[in-house]
């Protein structure tokens, strides 16, 4: 079962005449089997499957900057039922008289897209009758301009961004991300901490290793969304400036690295390990290779990783 | 990945509400969602982040027992030393999981309902009855030595992974789960279903429901329970065949036993009949052995896992032995 698409309508003004478009309006929903939710400054109503009319409480302007439509404009978009923006069109002219060619045109383009977008359901039958009805209702103006059929529909936008801060080796950093992005993925994408390496992107391998409130976790297996308002720190914020990490000091002179992939994850999860043992005061060769199991190497330098993490363990710095 | 909305609730009544709706998603430390999301295995248009809810607390009850909320995180739960005390199967079933870094991350909750390795559920290219009812099970007659030889269907012999959940099993913990309908309380051995013909149902909960806690309550045999774990790799790989045993001892005699399985069988394994064989009888490696038979009468073994039917044997002998004092 997914959620049915939806038709976005950001209309500005609407008046009373709107002469012949009501059946062409019907007709396009229906062939786009799609729940139609008309955002005005005086209210938004959404036209749902189940026979509903509904208002609803929601903010137009920051639906707007979700989807990337200037308040100043009206426009419609088309979301499809993974929430993925399938069309999106700016209405120059207003949408109250270019509705339902605006939706030919988003039906048109929906269908060349995704071709599961367009389905008949009875329900959306129905939804379509009382959305025409009520956008009889609600009336619209004349203004005349037309969008051509032609018109070249903008690219389609893959997701909604929202806006995240993340405290990054105690600097605030604002970026705008999906909220499917991974924590490695904005790390090294967005804000060019390239530090942190992407090894397997499952958790399985430990390249992504990064600490959050002193402990080690997996960044790939982390929405960057949901790290919000904790201290995330990686392999760049371990040292203070030129000065190494003790841990770092300790894998250069131990020489516990060949070609030195997964050395941010494995200096990170050592200091991570060190972090939470700092009660034992000796820990075994074999109790460390334990605990470092979540990080691999594929050249094989486990005997001198573990000597650099027995030697920073004896001597923190 | 696909696209997904963020829902982040403000309290639990909300994130009830939020749960409740079709193609969503519950996530807390994300080690089994956001793994299978970018796979393509699980695709919901929205994920609720439970992360906010007040359930981090571990409570230690005067009586023995203890509470343990959903959100507490594995490596918390094993670093407690009360825990470790009253229920050391738990601990050592948690310490044998994952790795650290995942440890860190993953919930009580989580690890109660983390999904199966089954490596052809995984793979969007294959059959599978778990992930896409009806289209057939690619493991039966496939490579099979991560499969399940208890519990299976004719559509399913994925194994649950949970080393956790085996624990929580042989210490008859209880899931208190909050829902649209209100508050129930669940053993954990009924929690997870059997495959049978619909193997894309894996628990008993309900659309909207959360665990909100999972209750250890006071049992004579708590304290003396051990978890035994055997895998390919020596750390950081899921079991091949694993058992929690708990007893409780007069002298050498066994008053009563509880036992339950990982690794070989598609839920949460508990051994009824080999419990009862152990009960009144005087701890030997012998009585160990029989027990163990017991348990796994019934086993369906593919080709690719015969051998799990004896690994299985032997680790529930260790775990008893263990137990009982005996290793």
């Amino acid at each position: 079962m997914s959620s049915p698409p939806r038709v976005l309508a950001f209309v500005s003004r609407w008046s009373a005449d709107r002469e012949g478009q009501d059946a062409a309006i019907r007709a396009e929903l229906r062939g786009l089997g799609a729940e139609l939710v008309v955002l005005t400054h005086d209210g938004v109503w959404a036209f749902g499957p189940d026979d509903r009319i509904e208002r609803r409480e929601i903010d137009v302007a920051a639906v707007a900057r979700q989807y990337h439509v200037d308040p100043e404009c009206d426009a419609l978009v088309v979301i499809d039922e993974h929430g993925t923006t399938r069309f999106s069109h700016r209405a120059e002219g207003g949408l109250e008289t270019e509705l339902a060619t605006t939706l030919a045109l988003a039906a048109a383009t929906a269908r060349s897209l995704s071709p599961a977008l367009v389905m008949s359901r009875r329900a959306w039958l129905t939804a379509c009758l009382i959305a025409g009805c009520s956008l009889a209702v609600l009336g619209c103006k004349a203004r005349g301009r037309r969008s051509s059929a032609d018109a070249p529909a903008p690219a389609p936008r893959t997701a909604r961004e929202i806006d995240i801060a993340l405290d990054i080796n105690g600097v605030r950093r604002e970026l705008r991300v999906e909220p499917r992005v991974s924590l490695l993925d904005a790390l090294r994408e967005r804000l060019a901490l390239t530090g942190t390496k992407k090894g397997c992107d499952a958790g399985q391998c430990g390249a992504f290793t990064v600490l959050i409130d002193g402990r080690r976790v997996l960044s790939c297996l982390t929405l960057a969304v949901m790290a919000q308002g904790k201290a995330i720190t990686t392999i760049e914020g371990l040292g203070r400036g030129d000065e190494l990490h003790p841990m770092q000091a300790a894998f250069a002179s131990h020489d516990a690295l060949q070609c030195g992939f997964c050395t941010p994850g494995q200096i990170c999860s050592a200091v991570g390990l060190l972090a939470e043992k700092h009660t034992k005061r000796t820990m075994t060769d074999d109790e460390i290779r334990e605990e470092m199991s979540g990080n691999l190497c594929r050249c094989g330098a486990y005997p001198n990783i573990v000597a650099a993490i027995q030697a920073t363990h004896k001597d923190p710095g | 990945m696909n696209p997904i909305e963020y829902i982040h609730p403000p309290d639990q009544a909300h994130a009830i509400a939020a749960a409740s709706a079709a193609e969503t998603h519950v996530i807390a430390g994300g080690t089994t969602l956001v793994d299978l999301m970018r796979l393509e295995v699980i695709q919901p248009t929205a994920v609720v982040d439970v992360t906010g809810l007040p359930l981090r607390a571990i409570a230690i009850g005067a009586d023995g027992s203890a509470m343990l909320g959903a959100l507490v995180t594995n490596a918390d739960v094993a670093d407690h030393p009360e825990i470790s005390t009253r229920f050391p199967a738990l601990v050592e079933a948690l310490r044998s999981g994952a790795s650290p870094q995942i440890r860190n991350m993953a919930t009580v909750g989580g690890n109660l309902l983390q999904r199966t390795r089954c490596p052809y559920f995984r793979d969007v290219a294959t059959a599978c009855n778990k992930r896409t009812p009806g289209s057939g099970c690619s493991a039966i007659g496939g490579f099979t030595r991560s499969h399940a030889v208890l519990g299976t269907s004719v559509h399913c012999i994925a194994t649950h992974p949970s080393d956790m959940c085996v624990a929580l099993v042989a210490l008859e913990a209880i899931a208190h789960v909050q829902g649209p309908t209100g508050a129930r309380a669940i053993p954990v051995e009924q929690l997870h279903t059997l495959p049978g013909d619909h193997p894309e149902i894996e628990s008993q909960l309900r659309p909207g429901e959360l665990i909100v806690q999972v209750e250890l309550p006071a049992r004579p045999f708590a304290a003396r329970s051990r978890y035994v774990k055997v895998r390919d790799r020596a750390s950081f790989a899921f079991a091949l065949a694993s058992a929690a045993a708990a007893l409780e001892l007069d002298g050498e005699t066994i008053r009563q036993a509880r036992l339950a399985l990982g690794g070989v069988a598609t839920k949460p394994w508990r051994a009824p009949e080999a419990e009862a064989a152990l009960a009144g009888k005087r701890i030997s490696r012998d009585v160990f052995a029989r027990a163990a038979q017991l348990a796994m009468d019934g086993a369906a073994p593919q080709p690719g896992n015969a051998f799990k039917v004896e690994l299985a044997r032997r680790t529930i002998v260790r775990a008893l032995e263990r137990a009982g004092g005996l290793a």
